[in-house]
């Protein structure tokens, strides 16, 4: 039957009376992501609902407004809110999660708020990241950007890369586009791949750091003259002492103390990122017709490499397991999706 | 040379973003993610061709996961991070439809980005006349009449009448003849700040009990249900009755929504839509 309006007056007043509570925090997650402003007051969701009060939907509505107590309570006020929470038995095991490892509600709020810049195709700055998501753990921001772009990486193949180490200024790539099968490809990628991994093979094998004589001396071996416009890679001097420098794949700097000036190449922060030491020895042993074991000292070097990057991914992976399995426990018995 | 150029793959190798549990995800996976969040939702006929491209460009000699085992392992590895791919259903016709939504909402914040304070407290009030309306929609009119009480820089009514069309664009508000509803992709991923914020006024399928936004009631207990549940539910029965209070059921029975048929008929949506009925 429909209601008549006195009844739906009267429900509206007692929702707005029990918004108010609620609002403060609620809007202030909503107006922190759209205009910056972080909330001063302790927890209202703790402090002025009891733990009783919250109507018991059916089908696990229950069990989400737990874990979303759990991520919103213990936002800038833990110290009030955390013995509120242990002590409330509906919202007890979202916050004893988030009371183990307070940094992990940080890091999914930046993983929500990296997807949102993604898809925006929107650059990300440290302040905005700082201002609207990390705040009072500011001290704890490179380890909780790591985990969220750990995240990034291994759920949604999306990497976050430093394009200004000044402006602290980050871009998210989809980290597929950049493997070369040739279905689907900016063309301009393609030759400077190729030429990118023979520079990165010279560097890796004049010891991680080439002169740039050597450089092209390599490169002319193959044909590749630094003032002849070349038919795949273009305009060799600008796209390996410019292009490939500007997005971080090489590094381009004056010899030390060299009159008149001699310059050097090193890997750049990308190329460390995006491929390692046997890759680039795979590529340099095909091209010579042989295997990467034929180069005993460079493979020996790229084995080590690695290894350390294995053990690098194993602590990673190890760390998003516990997280997901603590997670999981906490949810598992109330946590059920409506269907 | 060239070639062997080209046969370079760039990216380092990230086997599986496992997590304790069973997910274990792939490029696959990643792409359909990525694709998935950029579409905002898809009609599972859609997210089935999606998920055929993505094997295409990843994972050519896999063999392809049934759908629903595909989005159960993707869920597994987003469950730490609050994340899930919801499987809902349009409230006209019962299409079956998934998003990627935010599980930690505790406002609309996925608009939050992307509109200004005034336009998303217009959304609030257009989102509060729907819900307290009998039939799920709120006319243009009465919306439009709130535009003095939003928060924020004063908005004029020209101005609401493109912010609700933005609204429509973006999948927040379907329209139709000048009335709002919310879009299947605003049912999906605000259903919890729904029903957190407005607990009393908040209406729920009897069937599935999910929040229900359209739908046909019993005149005689006032019971809810979505048109495509009321579908299922009296399939096969000649004379169907309140399930609460078993008084005869006085609404049309809509049909339950059948894909094959759909695609064979090239039935156009427009024709579905006026099967709907918004008898309560």
């Amino acid at each position: 039957m429909p209601r008549g309006q006195k009844s739906k007056l009267r429900a509206r007043e007692k929702r707005r009376q029990a918004r108010g509570e609620t609002q403060a925090l609620k809007d202030a997650e909503a107006t922190a992501a759209a205009a910056g402003e972080s909330p001063s007051t302790a927890c209202p969701l703790s402090g002025g609902r009891p733990a009783a009060a919250t109507p018991s939907y059916p089908q696990g509505t229950s069990s989400s407004t737990s874990a979303d107590a759990a991520l919103s309570c213990t936002d800038d006020s833990d110290e009030g809110a955390r013995s509120q929470d242990e002590g409330s038995p509906r919202s007890s095991n979202g916050a004893e999660v988030s009371y183990r490892d307070p940094l992990n509600k940080k890091v999914v709020l930046l993983v929500h708020f990296l997807l949102q810049k993604y898809q925006k195709r929107e650059p990300v700055r440290k302040a905005d990241m700082l201002k609207l998501v990390i705040k009072k753990y500011k001290y704890h921001f490179n380890e909780i950007l790591k985990r969220a772009s750990e995240h990034m990486e291994l759920a949604f193949g999306i990497d976050l890369k430093e394009v200004d180490p000044i402006r602290h200024c980050y871009a998210l790539v989809s980290k597929l586009d950049l493997t070369v099968d040739g279905t689907m490809h900016e063309e301009e990628n393609i030759p400077k791949t190729g030429i990118l991994m023979i520079v990165l093979g010279v560097i890796f094998m004049k010891g991680n750091c080439a002169p740039e004589e050597q450089v092209w001396e390599v490169l002319n071996m193959m044909g590749v003259y630094a003032d002849r416009k070349h038919f795949i890679y273009g305009e060799p001097r600008k796209v390996i002492t410019q292009d490939l420098v500007q997005l971080k794949y090489l590094e381009y700097r004056q010899v030390a103390n060299s009159d008149p000036p001699r310059y050097e190449f090193l890997w750049g922060p990308r190329a460390h990122a995006e491929t390692s030491k046997m890759r680039v020895l795979e590529f340099l042993a095909k091209v010579h017709d042989t295997v990467p074991s034929a180069f005993p000292s460079w493979y020996e070097e790229a084995l080590k490499d690695e290894e350390e990057r294995a053990r690098a991914r194993a602590t990673a992976r190890a760390r998003t397991a516990a997280m997901a399995s603590a997670r999981s426990r906490a949810l598992t018995s109330s946590f059920s999706h409506p269907k | 040379m060239a070639s062997s150029v080209l046969k370079i793959v760039f990216s380092p190798s990230h086997p599986q973003g496992g997590t304790g549990r069973a997910g274990v995800m792939t490029d696959v996976h990643r792409r359909f993610l990525q694709l998935l969040m950029t579409h905002g939702v898809l009609e599972e006929w859609d997210v089935r061709h999606l998920q055929k491209h993505c094997y295409r460009v990843h994972d050519r000699t896999a063999t392809m996961e049934a759908l629903e085992d595909f989005i159960n392992n993707i869920n597994s590895v987003l469950e730490s991070l609050y994340i899930e791919i919801k499987k809902g259903a349009t409230e006209d016709d019962g299409r079956p439809v998934y998003a990627l939504v935010n599980l930690a909402t505790t406002s609309i914040s996925k608009m939050a980005s992307d509109f200004a304070e005034n336009e998303l407290d217009l959304f609030r009030k257009a989102l509060e006349l729907i819900i307290d309306s009998e039939t799920g929609f709120a006319s243009s009119t009465n919306i439009l009449n709130l535009v003095d009480q939003l928060k924020g820089k004063k908005m004029r009514k020209k101005e609401a009448e493109q912010v609700l069309q933005k609204f429509v664009q973006n999948k927040w508000l379907i329209e139709k003849e000048g009335e709002f509803t919310l879009h299947s992709r605003a049912i999906l991923e605000m259903e919890q700040y729904i029903r957190e914020t407005y607990p009393d006024a908040v209406k729920i399928c009897n069937i599935c009990h999910s929040l229900l936004i359209q739908g046909q009631s019993c005149e005689t207990c006032g019971i809810r249900m979505h048109l495509p549940c009321t579908a299922k539910y009296f399939q096969s029965s000649p004379e169907p009755r309140c399930p609460h209070c078993n008084d005869y059921w006085p609404h049309e029975i809509p049909e339950v929504f059948d894909p094959e048929k759909e695609r064979e008929a090239g039935t156009s949506r427009a024709s579905k839509r006026s099967l709907r009925s918004r008898q309560h």
